[in-house]
């Protein structure tokens, strides 16, 4: 037993490579366990491990820069990076300091200033800096690492409290040198992504008041950020205070808001807010502004207003957000909780495409139709040819268990199959019986196979034509594995990966088939 | 039952000058099309929507006369309008202009068309990636060629085929402009794979005149019987593809299929005229020089 394993290694590891593939796809214990799927593209669970890309599962893939220009090897002389900031917004226009971006020198990069307010250009970015006063080497378009991993954290972030599981948020980088992050979410559609992404989300609530009584409205700016919130409830509803986000203030914060209160008037005897009907005539009102826009203002209530007055209110410190419909409150609610990005993303810049879940499962049925229609193409016309099932049937049979080890690969690596890869596996089909007739003619060249010895030098002579053409076919894909050109990555990668699987596995065990079949021995 | 057999062609009834003119002849035309076109419109073939920028959007419309509906819901005119043939659904392109996808978006539902799928790619980033595929085309070209030569160590053979798989890949572009096929990302992957494809047929022919006994012709005539044989299958595999994804509207795997069966059927001609004669001359003539 031990010795015809020996003597038939190259089938013996075909069969076991075999067996691992069915192992990776079928093993409940290997595969994409880590994954929670969301209810909305559960549909997509099948007997196998294999998981499908947006186009065979449907959903939203969105791929943006994000809008900034930075200021590289900034000399901050003994400045803070908040004073910094802080100078460099003061001198441009519209622009606040969440909008500047300061960071020390580290050991791996210089100090850098980044603008991100998408109004702002490199001359105007220039301009400030000189005025500023702060030496640099030069501004260029583009935001630094430590932003983009910042702006990925938060993004995230959103997509998970938005409830949308199974999405993914990465970097990735064009040819150029261009940083995109790339958003997938499956089974949504392309608009709500866009709404959850497209703002930075950048909550904060201001006080309006007149306190002084001489008509000119004051604005006491973010009398509570993110930073002060120890706790965000999920957005609710109810009759007394309709759409809110339920919030408690940090100890540290509520002594200040309280103060802030107390002063402008809004504590005494609670306040009545009419901002939006009459702004030159309100009682001091709360604007919760998102994105420098006021989506709410809210007066307080008496209860309310008398606990913070005395005191007792730092002890509890709960406080309400409340909004003008239960979406706003959803997504108040999502942005408190993932925070800010750190700069815009340019959803006109870059790419975005949405795969409608009924279209993915409809391209996924006819994905399946193509392959095994091919394969039974390959199959006619190879048995057409030969009309010997002795050297056509295991041709087909090493085809078919190529593309299953190929199977088993992305069901272990978790790649998810898209429509350029399954076109990836068709020209592996294609590729892998070419390589198998050359090996089938030159072993049977020159009249009968009689012996082994004249059998392993046929087959070492189509061995050197298979691996001149494997290389070739290997050099002429690595560009598209390399380089990001999108959605023919995974054509590539799986078109490499086929030629390497039938170079080292399957064609030499066809060999050995082969070999059983013709010699006599 | 229908037996496929590869023809034995019989070389010595023509000279080389009569064998390298049909696919000479052919590579002019094709490269006359792909400089005419690049000299009139400033590129090689017509740039599809991920090269230039714009949105497809493919859509499920109800009801009478769908393509007047289409026309009357978007506030700006389709740069094209195609039904797919499965099932029944439409392929609506727009270029890129002041319209936003998310416009387009609102326009497609209000109209209360089923959104299938949509496609957005913005005219900066295209731009980047059509100027970094084709660098990719050309990378994989030298590569193979300076693969061939290094193995082969032989000058006009290892011309031979690089010659044959440069036609490989000029001939269906040129097509492509012909039959108004858009260089896509699907187009540019198949090109790069006919690249790889297309140079086994001519390796094995190679490998056999130049490594193996026998005569010329023997040898020719046995490289052919497989090499035929093998772009056939070949052939077959993509032809299927192509026509079922045409019927089923999966444009990558179209494109992919479509430039595959060209390339290959032109890789047939290319080995067995342009390689064949180009290696009988140095077999006979270029070896006594």
């Amino acid at each position: 037993m031990i010795d015809w394993l020996k003597s038939n290694w190259r089938v013996t590891m075909l069969v076991v490579f075999v067996l691992l593939a069915a192992f990776a796809l079928f093993s409940p214990t290997i595969g994409a366990d880590d994954e929670t799927l969301g209810e909305e593209s559960q549909q997509v669970q099948t007997i196998t491990n294999l998981r499908y890309g947006l186009d065979l599962a449907g959903g939203t893939r969105i791929r943006a820069p994000l809008i900034g220009n930075t200021a590289e090897d900034v000399d901050f002389g003994d400045d803070s990076e908040a004073q910094v900031a802080a100078a460099v917004a003061g001198e441009l226009s519209d622009t606040d300091t969440t909008d500047v971006i300061a960071r020390q020198e580290t050991p791996d990069r210089s100090a850098t200033v980044e603008v991100v307010n998408p109004d702002i250009d490199r001359d105007q970015f220039r301009a400030a800096m000189d005025a500023a006063g702060y030496e640099y080497a030069e501004v260029r378009d583009g935001v630094t690492e430590p932003t983009r991993e910042e702006a990925i954290e938060v993004l995230s972030g959103k997509v998970n409290q938005a409830g949308l599981s199974g999405s993914t948020v990465q970097q990735v980088s064009s040819g150029t040198g261009e940083f995109f992050i790339l958003i997938e979410v499956p089974g949504q559609d392309r608009q709500d992504v866009v709404e959850l992404i497209e703002d930075r989300g950048n909550v904060r609530v201001d006080l309006y008041h007149d306190n002084d009584g001489d008509g000119e409205y004051d604005t006491e700016r973010a009398v509570l950020t993110r930073e002060d919130f120890q706790s965000i409830s999920t957005a609710t509803q109810n009759d007394r205070s309709g759409p809110h986000v339920p919030v408690t203030v940090r100890q540290s914060s509520a002594e200040q808001f309280r103060q802030a209160a107390v002063d402008t008037g809004l504590a005494q005897g609670g306040s009545r807010c009419t901002y939006e009907q009459n702004p030159n005539g309100t009682e001091p009102c709360l604007l919760l502004v998102v994105d420098d826009q006021v989506v709410n203002s809210f007066g307080m209530d008496p209860g309310l207003g008398a606990s913070i007055e005395s005191g007792d209110w730092v002890r509890d410190s709960s406080f309400i957000l409340t909004t003008t419909s239960f979406e706003e409150a959803q997504r108040v609610a999502i942005n408190l909780r993932a925070g800010a990005l750190p700069a815009q993303l340019d959803l006109q810049g870059g790419t975005d495409s949405y795969i409608s879940p009924t279209q993915g499962e409809s391209f996924r049925t006819d994905a399946l139709l193509i392959g095994i229609l091919s394969v039974l193409a390959v199959a006619g016309v190879v048995f057409l040819r030969y009309r010997e099932p002795k050297v056509a049937a295991p041709m087909i049979l090493t085809a078919f268990s190529e593309v299953l080890i190929l199977l088993g690969f992305a069901a272990y690596l978790g790649y998810p199959l898209d429509l350029a890869v399954i076109a990836g596996f068709i020209a592996v089909i294609g590729t892998g019986v070419d390589d198998l007739i050359i090996i089938a003619d030159e072993v049977m060249s020159e009249g009968d196979v009689s012996s082994r010895t004249v059998f392993d030098s046929r087959f070492k002579k189509a061995f050197w034509v298979i691996g001149v053409a494997a290389a070739t076919t290997i050099l002429a894909m690595s560009p598209l594995a390399v380089l990001s050109l999108g959605d023919l990555r995974g054509f590539a990668i799986f078109t490499i990966l086929g030629v390497l699987v039938g170079v080292l596995i399957t064609r030499p065990a066809y060999g050995d088939i082969l070999r059983h079949l013709l010699t006599d021995r | 039952m229908v037996a496929i057999t590869v023809p034995e062609v019989d070389y010595t009834e023509y000279t080389n000058r009569q064998l390298v003119a049909v696919p000479l002849a052919l590579l002019a035309v094709a490269l006359l099309v792909v400089v005419g076109w690049y000299v009139v419109t400033g590129a090689p073939a017509n740039l599809g929507l991920e090269f230039t920028g714009g949105t497809e959007l493919r859509l499920d419309v109800d009801g009478e006369n769908p393509r007047e509906q289409i026309d009357g819901a978007f506030s700006t005119e389709p740069a094209t309008v195609q039904q797919v043939a499965a099932d029944g659904t439409f392929v609506v392109t727009f270029q890129e202009g002041s319209v936003t996808t998310s416009q387009l978006e609102a326009e497609a539902t209000d109209a209360g068309f089923d959104i299938r799928t949509i496609d957005s790619v913005s005219p900066s980033f295209g731009t980047d990636t059509g100027l970094l595929a084709l660098g990719g085309v050309v990378a994989a070209f030298v590569g193979m060629s300076v693969l061939i030569f290094v193995m082969f160590r032989s000058f006009v053979p290892s011309l031979a085929v690089v010659i044959s798989a440069f036609s490989d890949v000029m001939i269906p572009l040129a097509m492509m402009n012909l039959l108004g096929i858009d260089l896509s990302l699907g187009t540019i992957a198949a090109l790069l794979m006919l690249i790889g494809y297309s140079v086994d047929s001519d390796i094995l022919l190679n490998n056999s005149i130049l490594r193996r006994s026998g005569s010329f012709y023997e040898s020719t005539s046995r490289a052919m019987r497989t090499g035929v044989t093998m772009t056939l299958t070949s052939i077959s595999a993509m032809a299927v593809m192509t026509v079922l994804a045409w019927l089923f509207g999966i444009q990558i795997m179209t494109a992919i299929g479509l430039i595959l069966v060209i390339g290959l059927l032109a890789d047939l001609m290319n080995t067995y005229l342009l390689n064949v004669s180009l290696l009988r001359w140095h077999v006979y003539e270029g070896v006594r020089r």
